[in-house]
């Protein structure tokens, strides 16, 4: 790797923020409430939108008219889940850093703005044409499944991340991650066992 | 007595399997809880939306409701088979807690809300669409049920917490 991210980390858990969280018997449980009250609202939201695309749901609307009066509040719910995501990265970063569920969930949001920018640059340009019409054309569908199915894999590996962590700041770094064969397994990962939280 | 019973599920089949399968029975199933609440809390979001006049107002109350209470209905019935789920892959760290049977009573007092919600409207469609919905009292009624969702679902959180709730926590006495 060409920059060393550890000392970053470190001194991210180090902050008052991060000790404060760490130290407090319910700011962390509050912090992954509010991430899934957060999340719930995103994927909810989004799979209105998605099955509108996909000609599955709502089909007698206005695309439009769904589009601007839901995706306001899916932004919303989206700053809220990324917010308190941060701020439970902060307690242990170094941890979640190396955690190979924690990558997976990056890339798939990656990917998620990715697809969203895919939407722009197909079936966006021509909503007048089918903003009436029960399903989206094809490029639009594809966008929506691939959007469903991305937000239920984030959804998964956030789950699997609670699952391979522990916020105990001794425990070690997995240096490989967990693989997926120990996970198909059902196998313990490597490292400590994994408190449960 | 629950604690009893939660002992003795913890030695029935089911449970045993779900217990040695933890290591992807237990994630998954949780993942697809998760999946039912934002099915669940997207939904209702969205009527309440429309009772508040944020979102919808091209569609009468009745097509919101059609529209989305099915998805309500039916991902309580997902939540309800994965937390059973739950309930026997983990018997005496879901039921021997203040959390869950707090939660529990929210779902119920949730769901006659609910229940009373959709009869009231089958009933007096007009009245609901005329004047109803935009009284003070309904769209306070509308608010204070979407925060019963957020206290269930930090409640369900909770559960993994339960000893924040201290002596009132039946697991910090076991």
């Amino acid at each position: 790797m060409l920059i060393d991210v550890d000392p970053l980390l470190k001194s991210l858990e180090a902050t008052a923020l991060a000790t404060k969280i760490r130290d407090s018997v319910f700011l962390f449980p509050m912090l992954e409430s509010t991430h899934v009250i957060g999340l719930a609202l995103v994927f909810g939201t989004i799979s209105i939108i998605d099955l509108r695309l996909l000609g599955l749901a709502s089909t007698q609307r206005s695309f439009q008219r769904m589009a601007s009066d839901i995706l306001k509040w899916t932004w919303a719910a989206f700053v809220l889940t990324a917010l308190t995501g941060l701020l439970m990265f902060t307690t242990n970063a170094s941890v979640y850093y190396h955690n190979l569920y924690f990558r997976i969930k990056m890339l798939l949001l990656a990917l998620t703005g990715l697809n969203m920018l895919c939407f722009e640059l197909t079936a966006g340009r021509t909503i007048r044409n089918w903003d009436q019409s029960p399903s989206a054309p094809r490029a639009g569908k594809a966008v929506a499944a691939l959007s469903l199915a991305m937000w239920i894999g984030v959804i998964c590996m956030g789950r699997l991340i609670g699952f391979t962590t522990t916020r105990a700041a001794a425990a070690p770094p997995p240096p490989a991650g967990v693989s997926f064969d120990d996970f198909l397994q059902g196998s313990p990962p490597p490292g400590p066992p994994p408190k449960r939280e | 007595m629950v604690k009893q019973f939660a002992e003795w599920l913890s030695t029935t089949s089911p449970s045993l399997f779900l217990q040695n399968h933890n290591a992807w029975a237990i994630p998954t199933i949780q993942s697809v809880h998760i999946i039912g609440i934002a099915v669940v809390l997207g939904s209702a979001f969205m009527i309440y939306l429309r009772i508040l006049g944020w979102a919808g107002m091209d569609q009468t109350l009745r097509q919101t409701t059609s529209r989305f209470a099915p998805w309500v209905t039916n991902g309580l019935y997902l939540m309800l088979v994965t937390g059973v789920l739950m309930v026997i892959g983990e018997p005496v760290r879901e039921l021997v807690t203040f959390s869950f049977w707090l939660k529990m009573f929210l779902v119920a007092v949730v769901t006659i809300f609910a229940v009373a919600f959709r009869r009231s409207l089958r009933k007096n469609e007009r009245r609901w669409e005329e004047t109803l919905v935009k009284r003070r009292s309904i769209q306070g009624l509308a608010i204070l049920t979407f925060l019963i969702w957020v206290g269930i679902i930090i409640l369900g959180r909770l559960i993994a917490y339960d000893h924040i709730w201290g002596p009132w926590s039946p697991a910090t006495k076991a």
